[in-house]
């Protein structure tokens, strides 16, 4: 079967989707952070003032900068959004994710080793939580779930864990 | 052991030894200010014999504080001179014991207990710096056979041993990739010169001696190119034999042992369900020789210095399947492969080429005999079509075996219920060519310990998968 990313896998591709309002956290987010980036173009405007630097070099930087938010706030977060799968079933954790490089990625659910919710303060004011799950060799997240998906999410994956407690 | 017990009174030297270098390290800045105060220096020379002595003081307090004890299924640390700390390990967590007999500890007849478990962190969790060998053995043997007495050791009916000859040593250590490091090693050394004597303005001599020299003779600077080269070759030679020789292996029951050193006598002991996967790495100047190195991946620390991870440095390729049948069985497979489709090919000779193009285009622009540098896409496309050649897979008795080479060949051993997680991504060419690239996570000390393969055909990485989900326990 071919999945919508025009990946195919064997086995059906996860089918849940992340919440809708993950795409608003991520404008503003991005929008957070290349309010940031900003600086960049207007330290090289200030040191081009002092040192007399070519004029051509701050407005590249501001260019490049305003390409990159642009794609970062208004076209990212829709594709994200779209591409963002995830299911979990009482073997294992299944996510499909990537904008551009598509990766499945699959954790056993005898392998977890423990789950948290994470909410920093811009996702709690769209009342989103992410599920972070952490294996003996890292950890993944699942980004931008309503609280209370996020929170069962969080206990059911506890549960389904703790039946196997099998050493690392 | 079931009593609190101290280390032994040489402890209190390392102790201080450790306060005063962890001191040192935060003061050091200050205290070379200082030094260059004329004024002040008086004062430093009076204050630093007073500061020892109160440092010693503070090591025989920590000493007499530091006590270990084995109580149920834990070993028990309590130290601590103002805050006092207490550290619990349960036996079934504890990951590796290593025992090390460093020169000091040797004149004393002693040796240091390190005890790891999966927590992170840098350094053991735990660490006995003074014991008598016999204490160090018989705690070794409480923590790793569940708190068995000595007695019930098993019994040495047949000791599976592998030693590493001389002739071996000596190969290793020509071959050793260490080189690289003792280059750079060599030019930080050579850097710092010019921090330590500022006078002598090192740099700055050896600059107008160079264009000296290149005004003269190009040869010289080959000849010193060749003897910086040399000498690294040497340090590094020095490097291995100093840390392999005697190295030996021996498998008692469910644990591996493993002793080495020269100066420094290390013996470590894996417990073989601790194992997560096997390495099998083939180096660049090995293969030919038909020598692999076999590495282990596990949960401890010892490993993150590269040493510690050895199962065994260098072994003829044909005596492999035999090693690890007798000393891993578990990771003993076939070692035979399925390669990777011809599309997947272009992409190994591009990445490995086009940056060295680049470099070399730029080399012939701007300097002089520069484009000697073209040579390198042409090494770049031949390291990339053996990168092709090498790269495989397969999937045999629940275990999952990948293959690839950077520069020397790497076999990964893992099996299946070892997997952490399982990782299939396809990039937009990949997407259209129908390929994908597989990784696979394992536990470890060390975060990067995965396994990849590039290019594999889209099929067989959903077989893989699909395997997976079905069968992982």
């Amino acid at each position: 079967m071919i999945g919508e990313n025009g990946v195919s896998f064997l086995r059906g591709n996860p089918e849940q989707r992340i919440d809708p309002r993950a795409v608003p956290y991520w404008r503003w987010s991005a929008a957070v952070s290349t309010g940031f980036l900003l600086l960049v173009p207007a330290g090289c405007y200030w040191a081009q003032q002092r040192w007399h630097w070519p004029t051509w070099i701050a407005f590249a930087l501001l260019g490049l900068t305003l390409a990159y938010a642009v794609y970062l706030i208004f076209i990212k977060p829709d594709i994200r959004w779209k591409t963002w799968r995830y299911d979990v079933s009482e073997q294992e954790i299944d996510l499909l994710h990537g904008v551009f490089i598509k990766t499945r990625t699959l954790i056993p659910m005898v392998r977890v080793q423990h789950v948290d919710t994470v909410q920093g303060p811009l996702l709690r004011h769209f009342g989103l939580s992410s599920v972070t799950v952490s294996t003996a060799a890292g950890s993944h997240e699942i980004p931008a779930l309503a609280d209370d998906v996020a929170e069962r999410l969080r206990d059911q994956i506890s549960v389904l864990a703790r039946v196997v407690d099998e050493d690392v | 052991m079931y009593k609190p017990q101290r280390v032994h009174p040489l402890g209190i030297l390392f102790f201080t030894a450790r306060s005063v270098y962890s001191m040192g390290q935060a003061l050091l800045p200050l205290l070379l200010l200082a030094i260059a105060q004329p004024a002040i220096r008086k004062w430093i020379i009076v204050a630093i014999p007073l500061l020892l002595v109160l440092f010693i003081i503070y090591g025989v307090f920590y000493w007499l504080r530091y006590v270990f004890y084995v109580s149920g299924q834990e070993l028990r640390v309590e130290y601590g001179v103002m805050v006092r700390k207490k550290r619990y390990i349960p036996f079934e967590r504890i990951q590796t014991v290593q025992i090390t007999a460093g020169v000091l500890q040797r004149l004393f007849g002693l040796v240091k207990v390190q005890v790891e478990t999966a927590g992170g962190g840098k350094e053991a969790e735990f660490v006995l710096a003074a014991l008598p060998r016999k204490t160090a053995l018989e705690l070794q043997n409480i923590l790793q056979a569940g708190g068995k007495p000595l007695e019930a050791a098993p019994a040495e009916v047949d000791p599976i041993e592998y030693k590493l000859s001389i002739r071996s040593l000596l190969l290793l250590a020509s071959t050793s990739n260490g080189i690289g490091v003792a280059i750079s090693a060599l030019l930080v050394i050579l850097s710092q010169l010019d921090d330590f004597l500022p006078q002598l303005n090192v740099w700055v001599k050896i600059g107008t001696y160079a264009e000296h020299l290149a005004a003269a003779k190009v040869s010289l600077i080959i000849l010193a190119v060749f003897i910086l080269i040399l000498l690294a070759w040497l340090l590094s030679l020095v490097g291995t034999i100093i840390r392999f020789s005697g190295f030996q292996l021996r498998r008692e029951g469910d644990s591996i042992k493993i002793n080495r050193g020269l100066f420094e006598k290390q013996q470590l002991s894996i417990p073989l369900k601790r194992i997560q996967a096997v390495k099998v790495v083939e180096g660049l100047l090995r293969q030919p020789l038909g020598m692999v190195s076999v590495q282990v991946v596990s949960i401890s620390n010892t490993g993150v210095k590269g040493e510690g991870n050895v199962l065994f440095p260098l072994l003829p390729k044909a005596a492999l399947p035999e090693f690890l049948e007798k000393i891993a069985p578990e990771f003993s497979v076939p070692l035979a492969f399925e390669k990777l489709p011809r599309r997947a090919k272009r992409r190994y000779l591009l990445i490995n080429t086009i940056p060295a193009l680049i470099i070399a285009i730029l080399c012939s622009v701007f300097l002089p005999w520069g484009y000697v540098a073209f040579i390198l896409p042409l090494l770049g496309a031949w390291l990339g079509s053996r990168q092709y050649h090498d790269a495989g897979y397969q999937v045999e008795d629940n275990t999952l075996l990948l293959r690839s080479r950077v520069l020397g060949r790497v076999t990964m051993i893992v099996p299946r219920r070892r997997i952490q997680s399982l990782h299939v991504s396809r990039n937009p060419f990949q997407i259209r060519s129908g390929l994908s690239n597989l990784k696979v996570a394992i536990a470890s000390s060390n975060i990067a310990a995965t396994a990849h393969l590039k290019g594999m055909e889209k099929e067989k990485s959903n077989d893989i998968i699909n395997g997976f989900m079905i069968q992982h326990e």
